[in-house]
């Protein structure tokens, strides 16, 4: 019984490194635009289909990892330039339906462009499954939570070290007064989405191994991101992190000792307990209007 | 601006409509009287809808699963109690408001973004229990879902459309009343700016509670009728993609306006049917839920180019 728990730990705590990916991407676009982008999860689907299909035609894994990533970059600049910036006018219930507009096409694209079977993607080492206290890690898991570290050490560093990162730090405590002192609120937003569709194209490349890649794969991932960006905080990183690990380990306990149907279901129930117990998660700050 | 079009008086022609498809449907293949049925019955969730969005400016993207709740209520009374479906239809309006009211003291505590995430998880939550609750079918569904009748008379597809439209003839006069009274004034102080509402004494917590549980009146009778007519459900006839439907189709129409969402339910509906059988011919791979694409980016496209709606247009040109 404690060492199945054990596994259903471990077994959480590698979805719950790429849901942290995935809520990064959230937690990075609301910092700087104060909107909740819909579509996050697409990137990751974007990302995942990308690799495989490069991976199949023969690319190696890491190259495929990096060009899945470039492509999800693309979709999210160009996401950003023609949808969101034509309408920043618009008011929030607008821009909501707007992500939510880019997230039913982009699908439908990808049943297009890869139609409706799955594509997988090889591990990316071979190797045993680890062991840990008796449980076991997939050789992926390695990777997932190596490419984790990378992420949020970088993002870390970037607003912490850097002088652009303090720029946006400021953009995001006081826009207008930023926007006074010369920092380009339309270039930080710009570039917000850019990385965060990298990242969750990432994120996206790192499950694929582990569920295989569909065009509608996006869906799950994105909500599963979007309850753990909520669950940590939607303004906080280092809650990005821990919200991705919390809502992964409990989803894969709930899913094993009761049914894995209900896996989103529990999911879910910790959105709405979170949303009415503390709006602002775990680790954000006081309610910001949203 | 949206009030002067939608100020045609909705009663003649609610029964208007009525009368012309009670004609139509004796003239066109039961295919299309099917479609005229289902663009009725999408209405009618989108009448409720844009009440809750386009008048309280609130945002709902769980609508879908009200619809099933209305479906599944209905369909299992029938098969399970053999309660005749005019019953099943009045209950499973009456579980969906149940629903909802419970679901509004979650909701409705949250706007904008947070109340868009938080509509939208709920939705998927029913959506897993229609899933995983056996009695009702689970994922296999409900199938030989008993028809309506009066007396020997079993309903016909032109009988369901010809039901569907009363509905919505009832259903927009029913609103049209309502927005045009002091709680019609109310919401859309509420959308203005809650705060300020309720300085000007409304209470607004309690009439954004009444009009998310009239949405989902709405929805749960569109949904008891889509049962019968269908004769079939499973869960994802109730998904995420339908509650997207139904933003489109409100989007399209004009959120603040009762015939834009017949307008938009008619659009939506035609322009499924168009992709479904145009598209294939230019690209023959697709195949699935492709239509997708094109529904998203004409909601994008809606948004920036016409973001009040099809309706708005058609006010300013009678303004012209």
């Amino acid at each position: 019984m404690i060492a199945s728990l054990w596994q259903y730990v471990l077994s959480g705590v590698v979805d719950g490194a790429i849901f942290a990916l995935v809520a990064a991407g959230f937690v990075l676009i609301y910092q700087v635009t104060g909107l909740i982008n819909f579509a996050q999860g697409e990137f990751a689907m974007i990302g995942a289909m990308t690799a495989a299909s490069l991976a199949t035609a023969g690319m190696p894994i890491l190259p495929a990892a990096g060009l899945a990533m470039l492509a999800a970059a693309v979709v999210g600049a160009l996401f950003y330039l023609l949808a969101i910036r034509p309408a920043r006018a618009a008011t929030g219930v607008t821009l909501i339906f707007i992500t939510l507009g880019l997230d039913v096409a982009l699908r439908g694209l990808a049943l297009f462009v890869w139609g409706t079977n799955p594509l997988s993607l090889g591990a990316f080492s071979s190797g045993n499954a680890i062991q840990l206290f008796g449980g076991a890690l997939p050789p992926q898991a390695m990777w997932v939570l190596g490419s984790d570290v990378i992420v949020f050490a970088a993002l870390y560093l970037f607003f912490r070290h850097t002088y652009a990162g303090t720029a946006v730090r400021a953009a995001v405590a006081n826009p207008p007064i930023a926007s006074t002192f010369g920092i380009p609120l339309r270039t930080f937003a710009f570039w917000s989405f850019v990385v965060a569709a990298a990242i969750g194209g990432l994120g996206g490349v790192m499950i694929a191994p582990i569920t295989s890649a569909t065009y509608d794969m996006g869906l799950t991932l994105g909500l599963a991101g979007f309850v753990a960006a909520v669950l940590g905080g939607l303004d906080s990183l280092p809650g990005a992190l821990v919200g991705g690990f919390v809502l992964g380990i409990v989803e894969h306990v709930a899913g094993g000792l009761w049914s894995t149907g209900w896996e989103q279901g529990v999911g879910f129930l910790i959105l709405v307990l979170v949303l009415v117990l503390r709006p602002q998660g775990l680790l954000g700050r006081a309610a910001r209007r949203a | 601006m949206t009030l002067r079009f939608s100020s045609v008086a909705y009663g003649p022609i609610g029964l208007a409509l009525v009368a012309f498809v009670a004609v139509v449907v004796w003239f066109v293949p039961s295919y299309y009287t099917g479609l005229l049925t289902l663009i009725g019955l999408y209405a009618l969730v989108t009448i409720g809808l844009n009440l809750f969005m386009g008048y309280a400016g609130q945002v709902s993207l769980g609508q879908a699963a009200f619809f099933g709740v209305g479906a599944y209520t209905s369909a299992t009374f029938a098969l399970r109690a053999h309660i005749t479906p005019w019953i099943g239809m009045i209950l499973g309006a009456l579980v969906a408001a149940l629903v909802a009211y419970a679901l509004s003291f979650v909701a409705l505590r949250l706007r904008e973004n947070l109340l868009a995430l938080a509509t939208l998880a709920l939705g998927i939550v029913i959506n897993v229990v229609f899933n995983q609750w056996d009695f009702i079918g689970g994922s296999s569904g409900l199938k030989d879902i008993p028809g309506f009748t009066i007396g020997s008379y079993t309903f016909d597809q032109r009988a369901y459309a010809i039901l569907a439209w009363a509905l919505v003839a009832a259903g927009v006069w029913f609103a049209g009343n309502l927005v045009r009274s002091s709680f019609g004034r109310s919401l859309i102080a509420i959308s203005v700016g809650e705060l300020g509402a309720q300085a000007l004494g409304v209470h607004a917590e309690r009439l954004k509670r009444q009009t998310f549980v009239l949405s989902a009146v709405y929805a749960g009778a569109a949904g008891a009728v889509y049962a019968s007519q269908a004769s079939y459900i499973d869960p994802t006839s109730f998904n995420f993609l339908l509650s997207v439907n139904f933003v489109l189709m409100s989007v399209i129409g004009g959120l603040r306006s009762l015939w834009g969402a017949v307008i938009g339910a008619t659009v939506v509906v035609a322009l499924g049917q168009i992709l479904q059988n145009v598209v294939p011919l230019v690209l023959p791979s697709a195949r699935g839920d492709f239509q997708s694409f094109f529904l998203g980016i004409i909601l994008i496209a809606m948004l920036i180019l016409l973001p009040r709606g099809i309706t708005s247009r058609l006010s300013e040109a009678r303004r012209a």
